[in-house]
């Protein structure tokens, strides 16, 4: 590994840690805010308060414990069935409230809990479901967030070796082409660093407030592997990008974004007119060469689920996979070439 | 050894000849003695601030003119033969000043009597008690 | 390990940065290439080291092609700083450690302290000349067979200047080889042993410096008037360039000064000078126009 490059990788991980920990500081007062839908125990204590209050507890066959308060002042009734390991489904039915959204029926979605409100008449039912493990969907989501911003900051490492330090680069016992890729070695150590520090992050605040059982399956492992590849592609993009522009990488970069966004954009025209068909081509064929074309957060399944699935998966991984690998030999083919 | 060795780059005359002119030098004024050593060829290029190879070929030229002998391992000394070198150093050293010094009053005018009255004033100063 | 650098030419664009420039240039010695600005030193330097592609012609060290592990005997101290700004001078030093076998570290320290430049410091807070004295460290505690300076001294304090020349000597003293470029020309008499000059991408001069100064010579005459003639002498083959004004006549003479000189007598010169050219008179004349005049420091030859 390139130890020039590692310390650019070391420094930014830094910067990423503590840009981390006030997400993580923030994510605690978030869940902190909307733990009133969260620990039954503290209701169960809370509405116990009200003079008479019923609690009951049974244990259901299947070894389920039922939890039952029912208030008669409000009236209001909260059923609590522990499954334990396997999570909690709690039941409140209610008086609507100040505290109830307006909609006929409402739902939040946070990591493990599910929330679904509805009204009907002067009552509230709110379903409440943490059944205890987080798909990695949503750990990758938020790591590849991160990952792509450092990628960007860390791509470039070739380009800002020919802006001015090629006479020690290039006077070393050691390839050029080895010496492009362990420079590339460490930006993608980087890269990855920065996506199991952001999962690692957030699992810790999960933890703080229950046990977490991590999903692996299905569209979890594919969110994984799709996670893992894209910024890579992305990065591998950019090199390729400032290696061979003679510009300013910094601008390159920079723009990388806005550019992304506005060929993305042009695609979605209506091919309404002669022109119109043309830019829209033209920003079809150049969006297939973004890797973040072949990610689709896409749309919803009729249960509500995201898809990731299809017999294209293997395809699109594979097309991310062959990026990174393309967009870096170009990046190293003009690497070869280049003169101080 | 003293540092009575300097050279100068920037005379047009190459620095191995000045080593050699000055250790010869060195060695008619008998500031350098039979048998004594010389520094080693690395020693005196740092000492002087020149290239080594430069201290080499001075130092190989004096050895084939016999004026030092180098023993392998043992370092460089002056020879006995150096002394009788010295004296004929010393005529050679005296005599280009004296052709110096006149064809300088030749190239002005001077005539030959003119020229002997000015030398034996020079030399009454020089060997006498230094007046004027 | 020699160099043999054969008929290179460099290109950019129409115009040649080097031009059929041919040179040995032997093991265990110290080189100096010599040229005004713009004559194509640096271009050959990064020629020699795979920095640039020649438009033709080779470059052979030990008769083989430059490879990257001919980077192990060789450390090269370029023009320009190229220090990373970010990083400070002991994670330079770490850097070449890893980089390099052959690396000192603790040499590497000692060096940096003779040029007081502090450790801690990021690149970015070095003056032109500390950078330059970093970049000098650095390469000297490689021990590698062959040192590549392009201007060494560049913004350093004349304390500094010869801190850089006394570790010349050393390493030549031990045996390893330097090629350096140089405008301060007594930096180059003291160290160098060969040199070459260039200008305007070709080679106009080349030769042991010891050599140089024992041949070159201005053999001057002084004529009792103006009506005198030299056809035979100035015709001679040793004879570089004359100059003539009025009764005096100046010879530039690559060699047989005392034969020239000897033969201006006879034709009837009352005084005849034999005059020594330092390293600075030969350069100044190797790349001035043919008929220009110089001046030139009086000398009286005394060899």
């Amino acid at each position: 590994m390139n130890y020039v490059e590692w310390l650019r990788v070391r420094n930014l991980l830094r910067t990423t840690a503590i840009i981390l920990a006030i997400l993580v500081v923030l994510a605690v007062i978030l869940r902190i805010s909307v733990s009133r839908y969260m620990s039954p125990d503290a209701w169960v204590a809370h509405m116990s308060l009200d003079p008479g209050t019923k609690v009951t507890h049974t244990v259901l066959p299947g070894g389920t414990k039922r939890t039952t308060i029912l208030d008669p002042s409000e009236p209001s009734t909260v059923v609590i069935d522990d499954h334990g390991y396997s999570g909690k489904h709690i039941v409140i039915t209610e008086p609507t409230s100040r505290a109830h959204k307006e909609q006929q029926a409402h739902n939040i979605g946070i990591g493990s809990i599910q929330v679904h409100e509805s009204r009907h008449g002067s009552l509230t039912t709110t379903v409440i479901d943490t059944n205890g493990s987080v798909p990695m969907l949503y750990y990758m989501a938020l790591a590849d967030v991160v990952a792509l911003i450092v990628a960007t900051i860390l791509a470039a490492p070739l380009a800002r070796e020919i802006d001015g330090h090629l006479e020690i680069a290039l006077t070393r016992p050691c390839s050029r082409v080895r010496y492009a890729l362990e420079v590339i070695g460490a930006d993608a150590v980087g890269i990855l660093a920065a996506s199991v520090m952001t999962i690692a992050a957030f699992y810790l605040v999960q933890l703080l407030f229950e046990s977490a059982r991590l999903d692996f399956s299905g569209i979890n492992a594919r969110a994984i592997a799709m996670g893992v590849t894209l910024p890579l592609a992305w990065y591998a993009l950019l090199c390729a990008a400032t290696t061979w522009l003679n510009r300013s990488y910094g601008a390159v970069l920079g723009f990388a974004w806005p550019v992304t966004i506005l060929i993305g954009a042009l695609t979605l025209i209506p091919p309404g007119n002669v022109v119109a068909l043309f830019v829209h081509d033209v920003a079809w064929v150049l969006s297939r060469l973004n890797p973040l074309t072949y990610v689709s957060f896409a749309s919803p399944n009729d249960n509500g689920t995201l898809d990731y699935t299809g017999a294209h998966f293997a395809l699109r991984l594979s097309i991310e996979v062959l990026m990174f690998v393309v967009y870096g030999a170009i990046a190293i083919l003009k690497w070869q070439r280049v003169e101080a | 050894m003293p540092a009575i060795l300097t050279v100068d780059p920037r005379s047009g005359v190459p620095i191995y000849l000045q080593i050699i002119e000055q250790i010869k030098r060195s060695i008619a004024l008998g500031v350098l003695q039979v048998g004594e050593q010389l520094p080693t060829v690395k020693q005196l290029a740092i000492d002087l601030t020149v290239n080594p190879n430069t201290v080499a070929r001075a130092y190989r030229d004096l050895e084939r003119d016999q004026v030092i002998e180098t023993a392998p391992g043992r370092g460089s000394f002056v020879r006995a033969n150096g002394l009788t070198e010295s004296p004929r150093v010393a005529v050679e050293i005296g005599r280009d000043a004296l052709d110096l010094a006149l064809r300088e009053a030749k190239a002005v005018g001077l005539t030959q009597s003119e020229i002997r009255e000015l030398f034996e004033a020079a030399l009454a100063r020089w060997f006498g008690d230094f007046k004027k | 390990m020699s160099i043999t650098i054969t008929n290179l030419r460099k290109y950019y664009g129409k115009s040649a940065a080097v031009d059929d420039f041919t040179l040995e240039i032997p093991s265990a010695t110290v080189f100096g290439l010599l040229g005004p600005n713009g004559a194509g030193k640096t271009t050959t330097f990064k020629c020699m080291l795979g920095l640039a592609r020649p438009t033709s012609g080779r470059i052979l060290y030990d008769g083989k092609p430059l490879m990257p592990a001919t980077f192990e005997q060789i450390a090269y101290v370029p023009e320009r700083s190229v220090l990373y700004d970010w990083m400070t001078v002991e994670e330079h030093v770490e850097m070449n450690r890893r980089a390099f076998a052959k690396f000192s570290p603790a040499r590497a320290f000692e060096l940096l302290e003779t040029f007081n430049v502090e450790r801690q410091k990021r690149a970015r807070a070095l003056s032109k000349g500390m950078r330059t004295a970093v970049m000098v460290a650095m390469a000297f505690a490689r021990n590698a067979e062959i040192l590549v300076l392009d201007e060494p001294t560049g913004g350093l304090d004349p304390v500094n200047q010869r801190h850089v020349l006394s570790l010349m000597i050393n390493e030549a003293a031990k045996g390893n080889s330097i090629i350096f470029s140089s405008h301060q020309i007594g930096q180059v008499e003291r160290a160098a042993e060969n040199i070459a000059v260039m200008d305007r991408g070709r080679l106009v001069l080349e030769g042991l410096v010891d050599d140089l100064k024992a041949d070159r010579k201005i053999v001057e005459g002084i004529f009792p008037d103006v009506t005198f003639t030299l056809d035979g002498i100035a015709n001679d083959p040793r004879v570089a360039r004359s100059d003539r004004t009025e009764r005096i006549v100046r010879l530039l003479v690559t060699g047989g000064a005392a034969d020239i000189a000897s033969r201006l007598s006879s034709a009837g010169a009352m005084a005849v000078r034999v005059l020594d050219l330092n390293l600075e008179d030969i350069f100044l004349y190797a790349v001035s126009p043919a008929n220009a005049t110089t001046d030139v420091v009086v000398r009286e030859s005394s060899s």
